[in-house]
């Protein structure tokens, strides 16, 4: 079974868990499986429309999937896929 | 609360003074228990952002795939980002705001004419509206 790494700040989710080992032929499967298991990591990597969240990025082992298939990419059993937020910022803007 | 031990806070102050008068961005490696984190490595990571660097950074997704990967490989967890704004104030800016996955502590340094000043660690909302400022301590 293909693989998922959770961010620290996630495995609040998914019962302390750093990987969790899931199904599916593409990574929209294996993300749809990973939030079918655990339902509260759902509202973090998706919009209410279901559409990854602006500030998330998956990667296939080292590569990012908006450059491969997007969530259609096949996976393997041995792939690793990453959830890698987007950060950027600066101090223009002060509040 | 987020406590910064004595080596990755030198190191983070000292990468925000050599970048002065342009903003430094990385990593902060260590431990998380709830609410309670402590910052054990502080790890340089290259502002990408388009342009000039006096006022914007940028971390290439790579190269926090990478710092997680460090994290991972020394039993660590990845807890936040550190950047610098120089000349100005320690705030979480709309431009922060707006550019930052919020699952993250943000640790922002104030560098004032090329010498450190003060930081604050924020806590973003998971809208990104509003930032939380959470009880910083370091060496």
């Amino acid at each position: 079974m293909p693989k998922i790494l959770i961010p620290t700040p996630l495995r609040q989710y998914t019962g302390k868990q750093d990987t969790v080992h899931v199904k599916g032929a593409t990574v929209g499967e294996a993300l749809s499986d990973l939030t079918t298991q655990h339902k509260d990591l759902r509202r973090n990597l998706f919009s209410d429309e279901g559409k990854l969240r602006s500030f998330v990025n998956v990667y296939l082992n080292d590569e990012d999937i908006r450059y491969l298939s997007k969530e259609a990419t096949p996976v393997k059993d041995t792939d690793t896929i990453s959830i890698v937020p987007s950060i950027a910022g600066g101090s223009r803007g002060a509040f | 609360m987020i406590r910064v031990a004595g080596e990755p806070w030198r190191e983070m102050v000292a990468h925000a003074q050599s970048t002065y008068p342009n903003e430094c961005c990385g990593a902060m490696l260590g431990r998380v228990d709830g609410e309670q984190k402590e910052v054990l490595v502080a790890m340089r990571l290259e502002n990408s952002s388009a342009g000039s660097h006096a006022a914007r950074y940028e971390l290439r997704p790579e190269d926090l795939l990478a710092a997680d990967k460090e994290a991972r490989a020394r039993g660590m967890d990845l807890v936040g980002i550190y950047h610098s704004h120089p000349d100005c104030g320690a705030y979480f800016s709309e431009t922060d705001l707006k550019n930052s996955c919020p699952w993250y502590s943000f640790i922002v340094l104030s560098i004032q004419k090329g010498t450190f000043d003060h930081a604050n660690s924020w806590l973003p909302n998971a809208e990104q509206t509003a930032a939380e400022k959470e009880e910083l301590i370091y060496a």
